[in-house]
């Protein structure tokens, strides 16, 4: 995880607040989508038992390194500015 | 929000029922404990030597059981003391040819299993087919390849058989 990035001088408290506010958003909102897709793709909607297979636990792994690593590049793309698409 | 039934209003949840609310337990997260322990059997390593052990105590149960069933009873030209040591080490020698070859059969199909069920990374009845393939190919490769083609599609089998028996609530 991205460690969070220190306040910069001259920002009020409310503004440094709704800051934080928007970046929770953002985190709690990836880490649903994220727990979604990844359930969606990997569980098999079976149920047999209660507890991931191995092969569940293999197939989540690969799930959220995957998609973390394409977050972080689309993060990077959209920082640095629109690529002409 | 749990009424009891001796309440005046009935509880929306339920209505139709007449024995008392079940309790709905919150969804809880898995300890620290519990994480450590899932990776520990997660390893495929470690899975194979239990399931090795498991299978060389099972097979010695069954080769006592066996070694037992037979033994040549000569009581001419034995005593009762020798024939009961001689008896005990052909029981002895016996379970311990099948702890032996329990054991590898089961090493190496929890080995396989797990190998390709980490690579597939799927959870299905295929791995347990192709597992049951690797190890009756392995166990029975003295024979040349047409025995061990026997022997893979015999043992695939009879694991697939023996998985769907074991898992009959769809």
């Amino acid at each position: 995880m991205a460690t969070p990035s220190p306040i910069p001088a001259g920002i009020s408290k409310e503004q440094a607040f709704s800051m934080a506010q928007t970046e929770m958003e953002y985190r709690v909102e990836l880490f649903n989508k994220l727990a979604q897709t990844c359930f969606r793709k990997c569980v098999d909607n079976r149920y047999k038992e209660a507890e991931l297979n191995m092969g569940d636990n293999s197939c989540i792994d690969r799930c959220v390194s995957k998609y973390w690593q394409v977050n972080g590049m689309v993060g990077q793309l959209l920082s640095v500015g629109k690529p002409p698409m | 929000m749990a009424a009891a039934d001796s309440s005046a209003e009935p509880a929306a949840g339920s209505s139709g029922t007449n024995e008392s609310v079940t309790k709905i337990e919150p969804i809880r997260m898995p300890t620290v404990e519990e994480m450590r322990a899932q990776e520990v059997w997660n390893n495929c390593a470690v899975k194979s030597v239990a399931s090795g052990v498991m299978g060389g105590g099972l097979g010695l149960m069954m080769g006592l059981f066996m070694g037992a069933l037979e033994n040549p009873i000569m009581h001419d030209t034995m005593t009762g003391r020798q024939q009961f040591i001689f008896t005990a080490k052909q029981m002895g020698q016996r379970s311990w040819g099948s702890c032996k070859a329990f054991a590898v059969m089961g090493l190496v199909y929890s080995a396989a299993e797990c190998i390709v069920e980490k690579a597939r990374a799927k959870h299905d009845i295929v791995n347990t087919a192709i597992a049951g393939c690797v190890t009756g190919g392995a166990m029975s490769a003295r024979g040349g390849p047409k025995a061990a083609c026997i022997g893979c599609a015999g043992f695939a089998t009879f694991s697939v058989l023996i998985e769907k028996f074991f898992d009959r609530h769809t």
